[in-house]
């Protein structure tokens, strides 16, 4: 069977995605009250890690 | 070593001039090395005329503009003097990018100056960051080769590592302070956010190879771009509405699963794609969470006018509309009258009597309260105003939880309060049965 090469920006925005679903759930159940203020970032970081992730992948 | 070059057109006869096998080029070559010559060779290029004058001909003393100075002006005819003066990145003023040493080079001034000048902007809500990315960007560097040049996987390097420092400075206690104009949701920060997520989704519409060649290749390029974001926007409005309507839980699950057939896929293969729906799933989402947006409460306008005190319900609710309430011929005894009003997206207006204290306090996602022409606006609004009623009195507790839109309270008719939120009188008048309070 042959090895696959990992996928650095799949990688990255699989983490990224189900850390916001992770926060989205926790809103949802009233665990955290999620505002505005950590949305902007925590979206930021997010497109920001798959961006670069992706940037660092086709630099190879 | 300078920013300023000619047309990359001419770069040819330069080289030509400068062959070390030409006798005349190949003292200007060793010459370069010699300081008094480099500084001769900067003073011309700022005083130099910029680009050079075809019609003046070859001239020894002047360098051609960009200080890629002819062979001791052995120019061929309309030679490298022609080109249109060019900013460039500098190669050897560089401490991020070479634009403040290319800019110094194009002006024939002291990169230092440039610099001080850049973080001055900076400073001033953030002009000079913005400037500086931007011409980071576009401005090819010495070589020839722009970021946008070096291929998308550069651009997106950098797009990612400005979206990482937007980040992480917007949650620093002190980017909102002598910084200026990096708070949250401001409009700097909304304008870079907004053309970096046109880059995300060209980035991702574009795929592998972005160099499309033929007609059929960039159509199919181009409709697998649209058939993409036409399915991301329906994920968008689909998470965005099913959140809203409570079904919060389900898109996270929903939204956690694909993050985990992300992860698998990076090492399996073939989830890429996965990508960006999953982000047009997540985020919305995320900003009706944030926002508190439900529409629960229906969709519509809801107009309430109790006669008296027992019709006053505890609660109000819309999810999507204008809830107007009408208190102003309703008979209020004396005393506390809690009230709570809920909207998910829309216009809460309360309408009082005169002789009323109201003491107020509310949330909203993103909007605007107001109450009687005092009150705060933008993302994540806490606001409070709590008033003493003196004896005798009744005092109108409201407590108000908007999504998204305006809560408004005033003395007039609450039909149209968009244009009595900017009225001076009810600010002159407001409150005026209470006794004292604070605000804020």
């Amino acid at each position: 069977m042959a090895r696959r090469d990992l996928d650095l920006p799949s990688l990255v925005a699989g983490i990224a995605v189900v850390l916001l679903g992770a926060v989205l759930l926790l809103d949802r159940l009233d665990v955290l009250s999620l505002r505005f203020a950590s949305l902007g970032p925590l979206a930021c970081a997010t497109i920001g890690a798959v961006l670069l992730a992706s940037g660092l992948g086709r630099r190879d | 070593m300078v920013g300023a070059r000619p047309d990359p057109d001419t770069l040819s006869m330069e080289s030509h001039d400068e062959d070390p096998t030409t006798p005349q080029g190949g003292d200007h070559a060793a010459d370069a090395s010699d300081p008094s010559e480099r500084a001769t060779e900067k003073s011309g290029d700022a005083t130099g005329p910029p680009g050079g004058d075809p019609s003046r001909g070859p001239a020894p003393e002047t360098p051609a503009a960009g200080g890629a100075i002819p062979a001791g002006g052995a120019t061929p005819a309309g030679g490298a003097t022609e080109g249109p003066r060019r900013l460039y990145r500098s190669r050897d003023e560089r401490l991020i990018g070479g634009v403040c040493g290319g800019l110094a080079e194009y002006f024939g001034i002291d990169p230092l100056i440039v610099r001080i000048i850049t973080v001055g902007l900076v400073f001033a809500g953030g002009a000079g960051f913005l400037a500086y990315l931007a011409a980071w960007l576009l401005v090819p560097e010495e070589d020839g080769e722009s970021v946008a040049d070096g291929g998308n996987g550069r651009l997106a390097t950098i797009a990612g590592t400005v979206l990482l420092v937007l980040a992480i400075g917007t949650v620093l206690p002190f980017w909102n302070g002598p910084f200026g104009g990096w708070g949250w949701g401001g409009p700097l920060v909304s304008l870079i956010c907004l053309g970096l997520a046109g880059l995300a989704v060209w980035w991702v519409a574009s795929g592998e190879h972005p160099a499309a060649s033929g007609t059929r290749d960039i159509l199919r390029r181009a409709g697998f771009g649209v058939a993409l974001l036409a399915v991301c926007g329906l994920l968008a409005l689909g998470g965005a509405w099913a959140t809203a309507a409570g079904g919060g839980v389900i898109v996270a699950v929903v939204v956690i699963v694909a993050g985990l057939w992300l992860v698998a896929g990076a090492f399996l293969g073939g989830a890429r794609w996965l990508i960006l729906p999953a982000l047009a799933l997540a985020l919305p989402a995320g900003v009706v969470s944030a926002a508190n947006l439900d529409v629960d409460g229906g969709v519509g306008d809801r107009e309430y006018r109790p006669a008296v005190a027992s019709e006053i319900r505890g609660t109000y609710k819309l999810g999507v509309g204008h809830l107007i309430l009408d208190l102003r011929d309703t008979k209020l005894p004396p005393g506390d009258r809690p009230i709570h009003v809920e909207i998910g997206a829309g216009a809460v207006s309360i309408a009082v009597p005169r002789n009323v204290c109201v003491t107020s306090k509310a949330h909203l996602g993103a909007g605007q309260v107001n109450v009687f022409g005092h009150g705060s606006g933008g993302l994540d609004v806490d606001w409070r105003d709590a008033r003493q009623a003196p004896a005798g009195t009744t005092r109108l507790i409201v407590d108000g939880d908007v999504g998204v839109g305006v809560l408004d309270v005033t003395y007039d008719s609450p039909s149209d309060h968009f244009d009595r939120r900017r009225s001076p009188a009810d600010r002159e008048r407001g409150n005026a049965a209470c006794i004292g309070g604070v605000r804020g």
